[in-house]
């Protein structure tokens, strides 16, 4: 009987957990988590919003890990990993051997180094559910809210609080919302939905500075134009950065990120690292799938990961849906297409034939196939009249054997 | 598990299935085709006909996939391969609708509901103990169920 100790409960580490259960029905599983409570990150905002309570974004079932006898240690931080006796310590004196390990301890918000930013008490970041609720408890004092950012997390921060009646301004370092994920014209949809729902952005423009009061709570944050505004409290949605302490405390190899090869094994002996910190991607659907890998290669199923293609996202703030997919950016040779109407926006870039970058706005409905065609750079310059229309049945195939699907291209 | 199997070859276009499918998962409360809003974008088809531009037709229809690439991008756990029966299952009270299921499905199968806060994907008609209604509507037998 094999001993799995996986650090981390999220997207990664619970696929992981999973994959392995119904790989090994008898071997020991455990999971150690900082998170209290498994949840969701990309849910975090229906949390804030109350919406949702804590079990409403429970990505699991309630009863996840009774029914697949998994032992979960959640509030516990493992300190250090003794990679040759192979085993990991915890809490005021704890330990746990392992044969197999799996890190996979996420990212962290990152704070720039802006006077009085990293010290204050009233920032917060808005990455785990104990940031939402330090967030919950802080906006009972004080409705006036800073937001540093305006990428995916920090307009999910905006969203869920606009709706509770919050003031609040969003400072964005590039000259649009969203700068990853849209254009111009998508950006500036997004932000006059914000707009009319009360929210303030400076574009171009960053926090430089901050008045504190007596506890060190900023009271002010100072703008690079010089002007002041006042706030309650702040939320850092400038970035994240993968957490790789445990790996640097334990001599595990790791630079920006938990260094993995391609069967995601670590520079220790029988330690594998999965999702956020790897760095390999930030998105969840590549943390659940490198999960999956890391437990297939942990029991000895040698697989390799394929290279994510990091750069894709969706988004849905007050019902406006929008697809992004690949560099949206204008590069030397790109060709772009594009098609408006009222309520509908789409534009592809084209480099030397191949769809490079996609972005839908309005209906995304039967979209999933520009992912497939950014990805796999397949040749679509014959079909460049009919970008916009292009569906399944342009690479109809079926697989006799089990009735599945398969791209002919 | 069961699939739908589609000979391509065998579809006329005559989209009895999409009709049928718009009438099994209809919410109005209505029943039988002649009261079904056809201009109505709350019945929406999950299944679709599209031309291959030669003369005939490429049936889309979800397949329910050994390795589904919409459960794998799921955050809320709504979406779930169901090991028993094979199905991919959908569970819209657990749904937060980012549509990263919608992203990356590659066959481009799943939609997104009118109001924009569900996605909308075959259910195989579980509902329905005849099983699922596009197959009993073909008149071509260009779908049926098989065993996998």
């Amino acid at each position: 009987m094999e001993r799995f100790v996986i650090i981390g409960a999220g997207a990664a580490g619970i696929t992981a957990a999973q994959t392995l259960r119904e790989l090994r029905p008898d071997d020991l599983i455990t999971v150690l988590s900082t998170d209290e409570r498994v949840h969701s990150r990309c849910m975090l905002h229906k949390y804030l919003g109350h919406e949702r309570d804590a079990q409403g974004i429970n990505f699991v079932d309630a009863d996840f890990f009774e029914k697949n006898d998994i032992t979960h240690i959640p509030g516990e931080t493992v300190k250090r990993i003794d990679t040759a006796a192979k085993m990991v310590y915890f809490g005021e004196s704890y330990s746990l051997p392992y044969d197999k390990l799996l890190i996979a301890t996420g990212a962290g918000f990152f704070i720039p180094p802006i006077p009085h930013f990293r010290e204050a008490p009233n920032v917060f970041g808005f990455r785990d559910l104990s940031d939402a609720l330090a967030i919950d408890e802080a906006f009972g004092r004080g409705k006036r809210v800073f937001i540093v950012g305006s990428g995916l997390v920090g307009l999910d921060a905006a969203s869920a609080l606009c709706e509770r009646g919050a003031e609040i301004t969003i400072a964005e370092m590039a000259p649009r919302v969203m700068p990853l994920q849209t254009d111009d014209y998508a950006a500036s949809v997004y932000q006059k939905a914000f707009e009319a729902h009360g929210c303030r952005f400076l574009l171009g423009i960053g926090a430089s500075d901050a008045v504190v009061d007596g506890e060190g709570n900023i009271t002010e944050v100072i703008l690079s134009t010089g002007e002041h505004v006042p706030c309650d409290f702040i939320i850092m949605a400038a970035g994240v950065r993968p957490r790789i302490q445990i790996a640097l405390d334990s001599g595990i190899a790791a630079e920006r990120a938990i260094t993995v090869d391609e069967y995601l094994r670590t520079s220790a002996p029988a330690v594998f690292a999965a999702g956020d910190c790897t760095g390999l991607s930030g998105v969840w659907p590549d943390a659940m799938d490198q999960g999956k890998y890391a437990a297939w290669n942990m029991i000895g199923i040698a697989e390799r990961y394929p290279k994510p293609y990091p750069f894709k996202n969706t988004s849905n703030f007050f019902g406006i849906t929008m697809l992004s997919v690949g560099r949206l950016d204008l590069t030397e040779g790109a060709e772009i297409l594009a098609h408006r109407t009222p309520t509908e926006y789409r534009k592809a870039i084209l480099t030397d034939g191949k769809l490079t970058g996609y972005l839908q706005l309005g209906n995304i409905s039967n979209t999933g196939l520009y992912l497939y065609l950014v990805r796999n750079g397949v040749d679509l310059s014959g079909r460049k009249e009919r970008i916009f229309d292009l569906s399944f049945a342009d690479f109809y195939g079926i697989n006799e054997k089990n009735g599945e699907f398969a791209y002919k291209v | 598990m069961k699939r739908i199997f589609i000979d391509p070859s065998k579809c006329d276009g005559c989209k009895n299935c999409s009709v049928a499918c718009m009438e099994a998962h209809r919410r109005d409360g209505g029943s039988g085709v002649c009261t079904l809003d056809l201009t109505d974008p709350a019945n929406v088809s999950r299944n679709r006909i599209v031309t291959d531009g030669r003369g005939g037709y490429d049936p889309i229809f979800c397949r329910h996939c050994d390795v589904p690439d919409c459960a794998g991008a799921c955050m809320s756990g709504a979406l779930k391969k169901n090991q028993t029966t094979g199905l991919v299952e959908y569970d819209e009270e657990k749904c937060a609708a980012c549509f990263m299921c919608v992203m990356s499905c590659r066959y481009g199968v799943p939609a997104v509901s009118a109001d924009r806060k569900r996605m909308i994907k075959c259910d195989f008609c579980v509902h329905l103990e005849e099983g699922p209604a596009c197959v009993r509507a073909c008149p071509k037998k260009a779908i049926e169920v098989r065993e996998v």
